[in-house]
C-alpha cells in the first residue's frame, strides 16, 4: 500500500469519526440523546431490507450525477450547475415519455432518455462555450443558469404541462417502468430501489475505465491538471472543455431513470431536492474517482434515509448538517494529513 | 576601516524533502563591499538569500548581523534590520501605480488615510539623486522591464536599506541597461551600503565584486577576494568535474533543398500591442537555426505560432511536414503534467491506440528511461519527484522519439546541470546530422555559437541580422568583430 | 399599464430591495479584493437571518437579535478563513460546503425550536430611527438604519478600499500576495480581515431581510446571495459600479413583485430570471471585459 493510499484512508476515517463526535456534541447541546438517535438510525437502516433498499434508492441518483460531475471536475471544470442541468433534462425526458408512450410503448424509454440527455448536454454546452470563447468562469455561469433553468421549467410546467393544481407532469404508462428490486427479492419489499442502481454501478465502472484506461481519459485529466501544457502537448483543450461539460451535464439527466421511470412515473417540480449540490459533495469526497463515488454516494444515501428514520426523535434536517460537516471535515483532514503526514507544501 | 563582518552565515542547512538546497554553509561578508554569490542554477544561491531575507527558515545554523545573532521570521523582520532584496522575478503588483508599489508596507498615512503626496516628495528627491527617472503614476502593467527594475530599486532606497540583495539583476537587461545598473551599484557602494549580488555571469563578478563565494550543490566550494580573482579557476569551481566531453564539430553537410519551416512577413498583435512586426525566417532540413536575443522580443510568439498555440495576424507560415517536436521553455508549465508519471507523460503525446494499460505505461517509461539515461526514484514516480535535468531528459526523449522532421527547442538547457547540458547538446546535433530542421531559441549566446548553422538576432519583434556559421566559427579571424555585431544587434544598435 | 406599476411605492420598494443586494455585494467585494472567493454569501445571509429571528423571539429585543446575528456571522467567517486561508483548501469547494452547512443548520434549528418546516413565529423589527422616520415621503427609507447604512456603504467602501492604508494592503494581497509579503505585509492577516468584513456585511444583509419580513421562513433569502456576487462581477469589483448593478437587480425584483400583484399578462418567471440572464450577458461581454483581482481564488 502506498503512502498516498494510506493517507487517503486515514483522512477519510479520521474525518468520519470527527464528524460523528461533533454531531454528538451538537445533539447533546440541543438537548437530544445522541446515542438513542444513532441506535435508532442504525437499526432502521440496516435492520430491514426496506431500510437498505431506501438507502440504495437515495444513493442511486447520487452515483449517476456524481459520475457526470466527475467528468467536469477531472477536467477542472467546476460545474455547479448540475441541479439545473438534470432538472431540465429530466423534465423534457418525462414530457417526451408521456406524450408518446401510447404509440411507442416501451421503446419510448431509450428515445426519451436520449432526448433528455441531449437537453442536459446542451445546457452544459452553454457555459463551456462561454468559457472558451470569453474566458468567463463556469462557476458563475452555471450558478446563474441553475436559476434560469428552474424558472423556465416552472413557467412551462405551471402554464402548460402540469396536472391541474399540482406541480407535476402527467403519469407515464406503467409498462414503461423500470422494475423495482422487490420484484426480484421480497427482502426489499416496499422500498423504491430499482434496477437503476445496477445501471449506476455499471456507469461508474465505465466512467472509471474511461478516466484511467483510455487515451481520452488521460487527455481529459491532463487538461484538468495542466491546461497550458496540454495545449503544448497537442491536445485541443477547447474541444475537451466542450466534450467534458456536455457528457458530464448529459449524464446528470440519467437520474430521471431512477425517479421518473423507476419510481413516480412523472416529473415533479423540486423532485431533485438539491441533488445537484449534494452530488458535488459526493464527488469531491471521492476525489473524482468513480469507484469512490459509489461508496460516498451510499454513505450519503444511508444518511439521507437515516435522517428520515429518526425524524420522530430529531428533525431529519440533522442529516443536512451531518453531510455538510462530513464535507468540511474530510476537506480539512485531507489537507492536514497532506501537510503533516505526506509533508507536502 | 571596519573589518568585522556585517553578515555571517554559520553552518546554514536547508532541506526541501530529501534534497539539500543548502548544506552547512559558512561564510561572511564585510561591510561596504560588493559580495558576489555565484553558482549554477540550483546551486542554492537564491535559497540562501531567501533565508537571509526571512522568506525561508533554515533547518539549522545561524545568521549574525553585525555580530548579533538574528532569526527573521518574515521579510518584515529583515526590512526592519535594513535589509532589502530585489527578486529575480520582480515582486510588483500590476494593477497598482509605481508609487503605490513603492510605498506599500511603509505608507505615509494620517489616521489610516493614505498620504501619497508625502511619500511622493521623498521619492522625487531619491529619483533625482540616483537618476532613476520613472513616472510614479503609471500602472506597473504598462511599463518596461528596465523601469520595473527601477521601481524595485526605489523600494529599497525608500526604506533606507543598507544591505542590498540582488538576485540575478541583469538577466533581463540589455547590455546598455546593464551598464547603467552597474553605475548605480557603484554609487551605492560609495555611500557605504553593502551589496550582495547573485549571478552566474563571470564578467559581472570581474567588474563589480570585492569578494566572491562559489556555491555548488548547496555547499560553499570556493572563496576568493578580487585581488586573487582568476576567471578560469572560478569557472572550473562553478561547474565541478565534467563527466563527458563531447565534440560538437562533427557536422555533415545534410542541408535540404527546400526550407522545412518558412515564415513570411509574419505580424502578430496581442491586446493591441504588436509582438511580431514582419518576421521572415527559413529553416532547412539538416540545419540548426538559432533565434537569439534579449528575452521578450518576440521569441515565444514565434514558437507559439509555429506550434499552433496562437494564430498570426497576417503573413504566411509554411511547414513542409505535419507535426513538430517541441521542447518548450518552461518545463513545469508547458512541457508536462507533473502529477503524471514518465510513461503517462510520453503516452499523452505519442499514443497510437485508444487505450492505455498499466503494462504499456511501464514499457513506454522503461524505453525512454533506458535510452535517455533518466535517473528517477521509481519507474512509476510522478514527474514532479524528478530533478529538473531528468524531467528535461524525459521531455527530450519524448519529443525526439516522435521523430518529426521539424524540431523546436526553446531554452533547452535552462536550469539544467552542466552534464545534462552536454548530453542535450549532443542530442540536438545528432538530430541535425540526421537531416531534421532544428529551430533553437536561446538567450545563451554561447549555446547558439556552439550549435548553430545560422543565427538570427531578434529585436522588437523583427529578425534583423542573420549570421552564418562561417562568420562566427572559432576558426575564423573575424570572429571577434562578428560577436560584437551580434551583441549590438541584440540591443537594436546598427553595426558597422 | 406601466404607469400603474412605476409608482411612488415602487421606487420605495426598489431601494428596500437594493439593501440586501448591496450589503451582500460589498461583502463579496471585500473578500475578493483580498483574494478570497466567497460563494457562501447566501449561507451567511440565511444563518444570520435565522439567528436574528431566533434571538429576537427569545429575548423580544431586536437589538440583541442584531448583535447576535452579527456575532454568528463573524464566527462563521472565522471558520471560513481557517479553512480557506490557514488550511488553503479550494475556496469554491469550501463555499459550497458552507452554504450546505448554514442552510442545513437554519432548517434543522427552525424545526427543533419552532416545530415548523416553513416559518418561525413573528417578532419585532429593528426600531425605526427617530426624526428620520418622520421625514415626509421618504421616511420609510430614512427611518431604516440598515438602509441608510447600505447607502452610506457605497462611499465608505470606496474610501476604505482606495484611500486608506488598510485598503491598499488589502488589495495588494488580492493582487499579488508574494509581492506584498516581500514588503513585510502579513498576507494572511489581511486576507482574514477581508473575509471577516465579508461575513459581517453579508450577515447584516440577512438580518435586514429577517427584520423586514417579520418572520423567518425557509427559502426567504431566495438566491440573493448569488445575485449579490453577480452584482459584484458586473460592477467590476468597484463600489460605485456595484451600486448601479444592485439598483438594477432591485428594480427587476420589484418589477417582478409588481407584475405578480397587478396580474398583467407577463409571466413573472421571465422577470425572475432576468437578473441571471443579464449577468450572463454582461459576462459574455456586452458591457466590456470584467477582470477580477489577479490572485482571486488562489490560496496563499
Amino acid at each position: 500500500m502506498t503512502k498516498k493510499v494510506k493517507a487517503n484512508i486515514l483522512s477519510t476515517s479520521i474525518s468520519l469519526v470527527a464528524t460523528i463526535i461533533i454531531l454528538f456534541v451538537f445533539l447533546y447541546l440541543v438537548g437530544k440523546d445522541p446515542f438513542e438517535v444513532m441506535q435508532k438510525m442504525l437499526t432502521e437502516v440496516f435492520g430491514t431490507g426496506y431500510g437498505i433498499g431506501q438507502a440504495i434508492f437515495k444513493a442511486t441518483p447520487l452515483i449517476i450525477c456524481g459520475c457526470g460531475l466527475a467528468f467536469c471536475f477531472q477536467a477542472s471544470l467546476f460545474n455547479i450547475g448540475a441541479e439545473g442541468q438534470l432538472n431540465l433534462g429530466v423534465f423534457v425526458m418525462s414530457i417526451v415519455a408521456y406524450m408518446f408512450d401510447d404509440y411507442l410503448g416501451i421503446f419510448i424509454l431509450p428515445i426519451a432518455v436520449a432526448i433528455g440527455f441531449a437537453v442536459s448536454a446542451f445546457w452544459g454546452f452553454i457555459p463551456a462555450y462561454i468559457k472558451i470563447k470569453r474566458g468567463v468562469s463556469e462557476v458563475i455561469t452555471t450558478i446563474m443558469m441553475n436559476f434560469i433553468s428552474l424558472a423556465l421549467i416552472n413557467y412551462f410546467l405551471i402554464e402548460f404541462l402540469a396536472v391541474k393544481s399540482t406541480v407535476r407532469t402527467e403519469k407515464i404508462l406503467d409498462v414503461i417502468n423500470i422494475p423495482k428490486l422487490s420484484v426480484f427479492s421480497d427482502y426489499f419489499e416496499g422500498s423504491s430501489a430499482n434496477l437503476t442502481f445496477f445501471f449506476a454501478i455499471a456507469l461508474a465502472a465505465a466512467t472509471y475505465f474511461i478516466f484511467y484506461k483510455t487515451s481520452f481519459g488521460y487527455k481529459l485529466r491532463a487538461v484538468g491538471l495542466n491546461p497550458k501544457a496540454s495545449r503544448y502537448l497537442g491536445i485541443n483543450t477547447n474541444k475537451m472543455t466542450i466534450i467534458a461539460f456536455m457528457i458530464g451535464a448529459g449524464i446528470t439527466s440519467l437520474v430521471g431513470l431512477n425517479f421518473v421511470f423507476g419510481y413516480k412515473g412523472y416529473y415533479e417540480y423540486g423532485f431533485s431536492n438539491n441533488l445537484g449540490f449534494t452530488a458535488i459533495a459526493v464527488t469531491l469526497l471521492a476525489k473524482n474517482n468513480p469507484i469512490g463515488i459509489i461508496f460516498t454516494a451510499l454513505l450519503f444515501g444511508i444518511m439521507d434515509y437515516g435522517g428520515l428514520s429518526v425524524n420522530t426523535l430529531v428533525p431529519k434536517e440533522i442529516m443536512l448538517v451531518f453531510q455538510a460537516l462530513v464535507i468540511l471535515s474530510i476537506l480539512s483532514f485531507d489537507r492536514i494529513i497532506k501537510i503533516y503526514y505526506l509533508k507536502e507544501k | 576601516m571596519n573589518t568585522s563582518p556585517i553578515i555571517e552565515f554559520k553552518n546554514i542547512s536547508k532541506k526541501f524533502g530529501d534534497f539539500f538546497a543548502n548544506e552547512e554553509i559558512t561564510f561572511s561578508i564585510l561591510p561596504n563591499t560588493v559580495h558576489s554569490l555565484i553558482g549554477e542554477n540550483g546551486a542554492g544561491k537564491t535559497t540562501l538569500m531567501k533565508i537571509l531575507f526571512g522568506i525561508y527558515k533554515q533547518d539549522s545554523g545561524h545568521i549574525y548581523i553585525n555580530g548579533n545573532p538574528v532569526s527573521f521570521k518574515n521579510p518584515l523582520d529583515a526590512i526592519m534590520n535594513n535589509i532589502g532584496m530585489v527578486h529575480q522575478h520582480f515582486e510588483l503588483i500590476d494593477d497598482f501605480t509605481a508609487l503605490e508599489n513603492i510605498v506599500l508596507g511603509d505608507e505615509e498615512s494620517d489616521y489610516g488615510f493614505l498620504n501619497l503626496n508625502k511619500s511622493r516628495k521623498v521619492l522625487i528627491d531619491i529619483i533625482a539623486k540616483y537618476n532613476l527617472g520613472i513616472n510614479l503614476d503609471e500602472k506597473v502593467c504598462n511599463i518596461s522591464i528596465s523601469e520595473k527594475q527601477k521601481i524595485e530599486l526605489l523600494k529599497l532606497l525608500y526604506r533606507k536599506s543598507e544591505i542590498l540583495i540582488f538576485d540575478e539583476p541583469t538577466a533581463v537587461l540589455s547590455p546598455i541597461e546593464v551598464e547603467e545598473f552597474f553605475k548605480i551599484i557603484r554609487k551605492f557602494k560609495e555611500e557605504g551600503k553593502t551589496i550582495l549580488l547573485i549571478t552566474h555571469k563571470l564578467n559581472e563578478i570581474k567588474e563589480l565584486s570585492d569578494s566572491v563565494t562559489v556555491l555548488r550543490k548547496g555547499k560553499v566550494v570556493y572563496e576568493v577576494g578580487s585581488d586573487a580573482l582568476d576567471i578560469s579557476v572560478l569557472s572550473r569551481e562553478i561547474v565541478g568535474e565534467l563527466e563527458t566531453v563531447i565534440d560538437l564539430n562533427i557536422r555533415g553537410d545534410v542541408k535540404s533543398e527546400e526550407p522545412y519551416i518558412e515564415l513570411n512577413n509574419i505580424v502578430y498583435k496581442h491586446e493591441k500591442a504588436s509582438a511580431l512586426n514582419g518576421v521572415n525566417l527559413s529553416v532547412y532540413g539538416g540545419q540548426i537555426y538559432s533565434i537569439c536575443g534579449v528575452e521578450g522580443n518576440g521569441q515565444s510568439e514565434i514558437v507559439d505560432l509555429i506550434a499552433g498555440i496562437t494564430r498570426k495576424s497576417s503573413g504566411s507560415i509554411q511547414m513542409k511536414y505535419d507535426g513538430i517536436s517541441l521542447v518548450p521553455d518552461d518545463r513545469l508549465e508547458k512541457g508536462m503534467v507533473k502529477e503524471f508519471n514518465t510513461g503517462e507523460n510520453v503516452l499523452l503525446r505519442n499514443n497510437k491506440s485508444k487505450y492505455i494499460s498499466s503494462s504499456k505505461i511501464y514499457d513506454t517509461a522503461k524505453a525512454v528511461v533506458d535510452k535517455y539515461d533518466v535517473r528517477l526514484p521509481a519507474l512509476n514516480a510522478p514527474l514532479e519527484s524528478l530533478s529538473g535535468g531528468n524531467q528535461q531528459k524525459v521531455i527530450f526523449g519524448r519529443e525526439i522519439e516522435l521523430d518529426n522532421n521539424i524540431m523546436v527547442f526553446v531554452h533547452p538547457t535552462r536550469g539544467v546541470d552542466i552534464n545534462a547540458t552536454a548530453y542535450i547538446h549532443k542530442i540536438i546535433l545528432e538530430q541535425r546530422n540526421k537531416g531534421k530542421a532544428v529551430l533553437l531559441v536561446t538567450s545563451d549566446l554561447d549555446e547558439a555559437l556552439k550549435l548553430s548553422d545560422k543565427i538570427g538576432i531578434i529585436y522588437k519583434g523583427l529578425i534583423g541580422k542573420e549570421f552564418t556559421r562561417n562568420e562566427f566559427d572559432e576558426s575564423t579571424d573575424k570572429r571577434n568583430r562578428v560577436l560584437q555585431n551580434i551583441g549590438k544587434a541584440m540591443i537594436g544598435v546598427n553595426s558597422d | 399599464m406601466l404607469e400603474s406599476i412605476i409608482t411612488y411605492s415602487f421606487f420605495m420598494q426598489v431601494f428596500r430591495m437594493f439593501t440586501p443586494y448591496y450589503l451582500g455585494a460589498s461583502a463579496a467585494t471585500f473578500s475578493e479584493r483580498s483574494g478570497v472567493v466567497n460563494i457562501a454569501i447566501e449561507g451567511f445571509m440565511i444563518i444570520s437571518a435565522f439567528s436574528y429571528a431566533a434571538i429576537t423571539i427569545a429575548t423580544q429585543n431586536p437589538y440583541l437579535g442584531l448583535i447576535g446575528g452579527l456575532i454568528i456571522g463573524i464566527l462563521f467567517s472565522l471558520f471560513f478563513s481557517l479553512f480557506t486561508i490557514k488550511l488553503k483548501i479550494n475556496q469554491i469547494v469550501i463555499g459550497v460546503g458552507f452554504n450546505l452547512l448554514m442552510a442545513g443548520l437554519a432548517k434543522f434549528l427552525m424545526l427543533l425550536f419552532f416545530h415548523s418546516s416553513s416559518n418561525t413565529p413573528g417578532y419585532p423589527h429593528i426600531p425605526r430611527l427617530p426624526f428620520l422616520k418622520s421625514i415626509p415621503m421618504i421616511g420609510d427609507l430614512t427611518g431604516d438604519s440598515i438602509i441608510i447604512f447600505a447607502l452610506l456603504l457605497v462611499f465608505i467602501s470606496q474610501t476604505v478600499l482606495f484611500k486608506t492604508r488598510f485598503g491598499l494592503r488589502l488589495r495588494s494581497v488580492g493582487e499579488n500576495p508574494e509581492a506584498a509579503e516581500t514588503l513585510g505585509i502579513k498576507v494572511r492577516l489581511y486576507k482574514s480581515g477581508g473575509v471577516i468584513i465579508c461575513g459581517l456585511l453579508a450577515s447584516l444583509g440577512g438580518i435586514w431581510l429577517a427584520s423586514n419580513q417579520g418572520s423567518f421562513s425557509d427559502g426567504m433569502v431566495a438566491g440573493r446571495g448569488y445575485i449579490a456576487i453577480a452584482a459584484m462581477i458586473i460592477g467590476k469589483w468597484k463600489p460605485m459600479n456595484i451600486f448601479f448593478a444592485c439598483l438594477m437587480f432591485a428594480f427587476f425584483e420589484s418589477l417582478e413583485i409588481a407584475l405578480q400583484i397587478s396580474g398583467s399578462g407577463i409571466p413573472s418567471q421571465f422577470v425572475q430570471m432576468l437578473p441571471y440572464l443579464i449577468t450572463i450577458l454582461v459576462l459574455i461581454g456586452f458591457v466590456g471585459k470584467t477582470k477580477p483581482p489577479a490572485a482571486d481564488g488562489i490560496p496563499y
